[in-house]
C-alpha cells in the first residue's frame, strides 16, 4: 500500500498547464494553547436537574507515535469501555444502564474529552463509576482487540468504501498536513493500529491523562459541596504526564490534488489550505462571517448553497469554514473540544453527477475568488450577519455544550467567544469583512481532493484550460445562463495531480 | 373563532400527562389545523415544528414513490410573497436554522431561533404551507438535488439493505419502498411537476398537519399570530387507501454487495402498527432492547465475549401501521453468519418458553424514564420527540401516551409478544454479504 505523503512527494506531474500561482508554500505554524492549572476546574450552573461534567485534556493523535498511529483514540476508548478494574466492561454496562448514565468521550488531533452526565438523584453512583473508568481503567487485553478491530473495520470498510465525504475530507487532511502530526486520521492507520500493543495503551494513558493537561467543567445544579465532589473523585488522576507535544510547522502547500479513485456513483469534493487565521485575532470574526456568507454549514442562504444546488441543481449542498469543522453527531452544529493549534479554511463540495465535477469545481473557486472580488450584496450580508448572531445562540443550549465551549474559550484564550462574536458581527460592514478576506484568502492557495470513479477524465477536466460547460437537463434562467460561461472558465490553480486508490487511504 | 380544546379530550387517548415532563396546550383552529405550546426553559428562544401526517406511506401510486421526501424538499422553493431565496434568506437574518425531514409516515419542518421573531416566523411558515408556489424549472433543478442525495446515500449498503429487507417483507403496503423512493422513480422526478401540485393540495391541508412551539414565549400571542396567519387556509386531507398486506409469511432473501464490506444479518419481522389505545409499539420498543441491547446476554455473548458481531441492535420506530421490527448485526466474518442468526433466534425462542429476566425488564423501564429526562434538554430535543409522536399516532399527546405505556409494559407482555408476532414462519431474514476480500 502506498503512503500518500510518499506519493505526494513523488508525482508532481510535468505538463500541466501552469497554475495561477507561482510563489512557494508559506509554512504555518502552530499556536499553542493557553496554559491551564492542573484539573483547573469552571463550573456553570444551570436549573436543570441533570448533571453534566466534563473532563478535556490536552492530548490527541498528535500523541500518537510514529507506527502507532490511532494509539490516542484506541486508549480512550478502551478507557471508555472497556470496563474498570473492579467491573468488566459488561458490568459497567449494567452499573450505568438503569439511570441511564451517560459515559462518552471524543479523541481530535490536540484535544481528548470524556463527558459524563446523570440525573442528579443518581450523581454519587454515578459519579464513582465515571472517576473509576478514568482512575483505574481495566485494560482488559480482549477488549483492546475488539476495539481495534473496529477501529481498523472504520478505516478499512466504513472510511474508504462506504463514505466518499469523509473519505475526502480525511485526503484532504493528509494532503494539507503530510510530514506533519495532524496527517492521519484520528482513528489511525491499518498498520499503525495493527502494531498497537496494550503496554502501549497503558503508557500512554498514563502520558496523556494527567492532571497538569486536564481542564475540569460542571454544569447543572452545581454548587460548592457538589463542585468539591466532582474534584475530589478525579484528584486521583496522575499528577503530571509527558510535556505536550510541540507541533513542527504546517508546509502551507497549495495547487495540490489529489484524486482518490473508488467505484462509486459520485463526485465528492474537499478544498483547502492551512493559515494562520485563530481565534483572538483582529479579523477572525470577520473572516468568519464572509465564510458563513460563502457557505454557512448545510444552511440555504450561503452563496455557495444558493447557486451550485439551488440554481443549478448540482449537488446537496456546498459550504465553506474559517476553523477546521467537525459536525457534532446528527446536528448540523460544530463539535466543541474540536479546537486545534494549526488550522486550515475549506470548502465541501458534497457529491455531484461526475460529468459535472468539474464544472462543479471551477464554479466553487469562482464563488470563492468573488467573495474577494465582487461587492457583497447588502442583503446577503445581513442574512449571513442576522444568521451567526442567532445560530450562536443556539449553540450553547446544552449543558455539555456550554462547558465544552467554555473550555475551547479557556484553551484559545478567547473568555466569552461567542459573547464577543456577537458583539462584533453588530458592528462590521461588507467593506470590512471583504478586506479581512482578502487578507487571509486567496484561491491560488486552494488544494483539492475528490473521490470518484473516472479519475483520468477528471484529471483531464481539472487540469485543462476549460472551459468545463454543463448541459442541464431542464431550462434555465437567463441569469443563470449567462454567469455559466465564467464558472466553467475558471482557472483552477492546480499544478499537480496525484491519483489514489481508495485501498490505499490511512493504510500508513 | 378559536376554540380551545382540553389536551384530554382530544382523542381517546388514556390520561397520561404525568409520563412526560413537558406538558402540551393544545388548540385547535377551526380549520383542523393543531396547535400545541410547550413552555420550556429557553431564555429568548424556541423551536416551532410542523408535523405533516404524510409520510412515503402515502405514495400509493406507481411510478411516483419518493415523493413526500422530493415535497419537502420543494417547500423550501417559496411563494409569490416570499420567492425562492428570499424567505430563506429572511429567517437567517432573523437568526433562526432551519431544516427538514422524511419518514414512512411523517414530514417535518423545524426551525429554532429567537422568540423576538416568532411572529415573523409564524408568518412565513403559514405563508408556505397556505401558498407554495413553484415554476417547473424550480422544480426540475430540485430533482436533480435529490438524485443527488440518493447517490450520496448509495454510497454505503445502508440503503440497498433497507430497500432489499423492505421488497421481502412487504408485497403491497407502501412501507415496501424506501422514503428516498425507487431509484427509477427518483430519476424520473423531473417529469412529475404537475403531480407535484396535486400531492401538495392532496396532504398540506390545515386537518393533516400539527404544529409544536416550545420554549419561551408568550402563549396567546403566539395563539393571536396563528389565527391571523393560517386562519385561512382552508382544504381537508385526501383520502387514500394504503393496501394492506394479506399473508404475512417470512422470506429468507439474500443481498451481495459488490465492493468490500462487513457482512450483516438481520431479522425482521411485521409487527402491530403503534396506537394511543393498545401498547403494542411501547413494548415492541422494550422487546428490542431486551434482545439484543447492551445489557442483553445476547450482545455480551455476540459482542463481548465472542467477539463475532461488530454493531448489534434493533430497530422498532413507532408507525401507523404494522411496521419491520428488526434485530440487526454486523458481523466481522461471513463463516460466524449461521452462529450469529442462532443466538439471535434462541434469544426469541427462550422469551417464547416463558422465560424473562424480570430484573432487566424494570431495568429497562428505569432507563426509559431517566433517558427521557436527560433527552429533554433543549426546545428543540423536547419538540422534535413531541412531532414524530404526534404525526405517527394523531395526536399531539402522543408523546405522553407513549411514555406511559412504555411504563406499563410487563415481562409477561414480551412473552405475549414475541409468541404472537415473532413466530419462525413469519420472520424475514435477510443474508448480507461482502463482496471482495477487504
Amino acid at each position: 500500500m502506498i503512503a500518500l505523503a510518499l506519493v505526494l512527494a513523488a508525482t508532481a506531474d510535468a505538463g500541466l498547464k501552469p497554475g495561477l500561482a507561482a510563489h512557494a508554500p508559506e509554512p504555518v505554524a502552530a499556536r499553542a494553547f493557553a496554559a491551564t492549572t492542573p484539573l483547573q476546574l469552571l463550573t456553570l450552573p444551570s436549573k436543570t436537574p441533570i448533571v453534566s461534567i466534563r473532563l478535556v485534556f490536552k492530548a490527541g493523535s498528535v500523541d500518537d507515535p510514529k507506527g502507532k498511529e490511532g494509539l490516542t483514540a484506541l486508549t480512550t476508548r478502551l478507557i471508555l469501555e472497556g470496563g474498570t478494574e473492579k467491573l468488566t466492561g459488561a458490568q459497567l454496562r449494567e452499573a450505568l444502564f438503569p439511570m441511564a448514565g451517560q459515559i462518552g468521550g471524543d479523541t481530535d488531533k490536540d484535544l481528548t474529552a470524556f463527558a459524563g452526565r446523570v440525573h442528579q438523584e443518581k450523581l454519587d453512583a454515578f459519579l464513582a463509576l465515571f472517576s473509576d473508568v478514568l482512575l483505574h481503567p481495566r485494560f482488559d487485553p480482549k477488549e483492546l482487540e475488539r476495539l481495534r478491530d473496529s477501529a481498523l473495520n472504520t478505516v478499512q470498510v466504513r472510511l474508504r468504501q462506504e463514505n466518499d465525504e469523509e473519505l475526502g475530507k480525511v485526503s484532504l487532511d493528509a494532503l494539507l498536513y503530510a510530514g506533519h502530526p495532524y496527517r492521519h486520521a484520528v482513528v489511525g492507520t491499518a498498520q499503525g493500529l495493527k502494531a498497537i500493543t496494550l503496554d502501549d495503551v497503558k503508557a500512554q494513558a498514563a502520558k496523556l491523562f494527567s492532571q497538569d493537561r486536564a481542564v475540569l467543567g460542571i454544569a447543572g445544579p452545581v454548587d460548592e459541596a457538589l463542585s468539591a465532589k466532582v474534584v475530589a473523585a478525579f484528584q486521583g488522576l496522575p499528577a503530571k504526564g509527558a510535556p505536550v507535544t510541540e507541533l513542527p510547522k504546517a508546509s502551507g502547500i497549495h495547487g495540490q490534488s489529489v484524486i482518490v479513485q473508488r467505484d462509486t456513483l459520485s463526485t465528492a469534493g474537499s478544498f483547502g489550505f492551512t493559515w494562520n487565521l485563530r481565534r483572538g485575532d483582529p479579523d477572525f470574526f470577520a473572516v468568519a462571517l464572509a465564510l458563513s456568507y460563502l457557505g454557512e454549514h448545510r444552511q440555504q442562504h450561503g452563496v455557495l448553497f444558493d447557486e451550485l444546488r439551488e440554481k443549478r441543481g448540482l449537488n446537496y449542498g456546498t459550504y465553506s469554514y474559517p476553523e477546521h469543522f467537525r459536525q457534532e453527531g446528527g446536528s448540523m452544529l460544530p463539535m466543541v473540544n474540536s479546537l486545534r493549534r494549526q488550522q486550515d479554511m475549506t470548502v465541501w463540495l458534497r457529491p455531484v453527477e461526475p460529468q459535472n465535477g468539474a464544472f462543479a469545481t471551477r464554479g466553487a473557486t469562482y464563488f470563492v475568488n468573488a467573495l474577494l472580488t465582487q461587492p457583497m450584496p447588502k442583503d446577503r450580508f445581513e442574512t449571513a450577519r442576522g444568521f451567526l448572531i442567532g445560530a450562536t445562540r443556539l449553540r450553547e443550549q446544552k449543558d455539555q455544550r456550554r462547558l465544552g465551549q467554555a473550555i475551547d474559550d479557556l484553551l484559545s484564550g478567547t473568555p466569552g467567544f461567542y459573547e464577543q462574536f456577537r458583539a462584533a458581527l453588530e458592528k462590521l460592514t461588507p467593506e470590512q469583512v471583504q478586506a479581512a478576506a482578502k487578507k487571509v484568502l486567496s484561491i491560488d492557495r486552494l488544494n483539492y481532493v475528490f473521490v470518484t470513479k473516472d479519475a483520468d477524465a477528471l484529471k483531464a477536466a481539472i487540469t485543462s484550460a476549460g472551459p468545463n460547460p454543463i448541459s442541464y437537463p431542464s431550462p434555465k434562467p437567463k441569469d443563470v445562463l449567462d454567469l455559466d460561461p465564467a464558472l466553467a472558465s475558471q482557472p483552477l490553480p492546480i499544478t499537480s495531480v496525484t491519483v489514489l486508490p481508495a485501498s490505499g487511504v490511512m493504510e500508513q | 373563532m378559536v376554540l380551545p380544546v382540553l389536551a384530554l379530550c382530544l382523542a381517546a387517548a388514556p390520561p397520561a400527562a404525568s409520563a412526560f415532563p413537558f406538558p402540551a396546550t393544545v388548540t385547535k383552529l377551526p380549520n383542523g389545523l393543531t396547535v400545541a405550546r410547550v413552555p420550556a426553559s429557553s431564555p429568548g428562544l424556541a423551536a416551532y415544528y410542523s408535523v405533516v401526517r404524510t409520510g412515503s406511506r402515502n405514495e400509493v401510486e406507481a411510478g411516483l414513490t419518493g415523493f413526500a421526501h422530493f415535497f419537502e424538499h420543494v417547500m423550501f422553493k417559496g411563494t409569490k410573497a416570499w420567492p425562492e431565496g428570499s424567505r430563506g434568506n429572511l429567517l437567517g437574518s432573523l437568526g433562526f436554522s432551519e431544516n427538514a425531514y422524511t419518514s414512512d409516515d411523517v414530514t417535518v419542518y423545524h426551525v429554532s431561533g429567537p422568540t423576538s421573531s416568532l411572529e415573523k416566523l409564524i408568518e412565513l411558515e403559514a405563508d408556505r404551507f397556505l401558498n407554495l408556489d413553484f415554476s417547473e424549472e424550480t422544480f426540475q433543478t430540485e430533482a436533480k438535488a435529490v438524485l443527488g442525495e440518493y447517490h450520496k446515500n448509495a454510497a454505503s449498503p445502508g440503503l440497498k439493505i433497507e430497500e432489499t429487507l423492505n421488497a421481502a417483507a412487504f408485497a403491497k403496503h407502501t412501507y415496501r419502498h424506501t422514503t428516498l423512493g425507487f431509484y427509477e422513480d427518483i430519476k424520473a422526478m423531473p417529469t412529475r411537476y404537475a403531480y407535484s401540485k396535486e400531492f401538495f393540495k392532496r396532504w398540506y391541508t390545515p386537518d393533516n398537519v400539527i404544529v409544536f412551539v416550545v420554549g419561551d414565549f408568550d402563549d396567546a400571542k403566539v395563539m393571536e399570530w396563528m389565527q391571523k396567519y393560517y386562519g385561512p387556509w382552508k382544504g381537508t386531507a385526501a383520502k387514500v387507501v394504503i393496501p394492506q398486506e394479506s399473508a404475512v409469511k417470512g422470506k429468507d432473501v439474500k443481498l451481495e454487495w459488490d465492493k468490500p464490506t462487513l457482512p450483516r444479518a438481520y431479522q425482521a419481522w411485521i409487527t402491530p402498527a403503534a396506537s394511543l389505545t393498545a401498547k403494542d409499539a411501547a413494548v415492541a420498543e422494550v422487546l428490542g432492547e431486551y434482545l439484543v441491547g447492551e445489557t442483553s446476554p445476547t450482545f455480551k455473548s455476540l459482542v463481548l465475549e465472542q467477539q463475532l458481531v461488530e454493531h448489534l441492535g434493533a430497530d422498532s420506530s413507532p408507525h401507523r401501521d404494522p411496521a419491520l421490527f428488526t434485530l440487526a448485526a454486523t458481523l466481522k466474518a461471513e463463516k460466524d453468519r449461521d452462529a450469529v442468526n442462532a443466538a439471535l433466534t434462541a434469544a426469541v425462542k427462550e422469551l417464547q418458553a416463558g422465560k424473562v429476566d424480570a430484573a432487566r425488564v424494570e431495568a429497562i423501564r428505569s432507563h426509559s424514564r431517566y433517558a427521557l429526562l436527560m433527552g429533554l434538554e433543549t426546545p428543540d430535543q423536547i419538540a422534535d420527540h413531541l412531532a414524530y409522536m404526534a404525526g405517527v399516532l394523531g395526536s399531539p399527546q402522543a408523546a405522553a401516551t407513549f411514555q406511559q405505556q412504555l411504563s406499563q409494559v410487563e415481562p409477561k407482555d414480551l412473552v405475549a409478544y414475541a409468541k404472537k408476532h415473532l413466530t419462525a414462519a413469519r420472520r424475514n431474514t435477510l443474508a448480507f454479504s461482502a463482496g471482495a476480500a477487504k
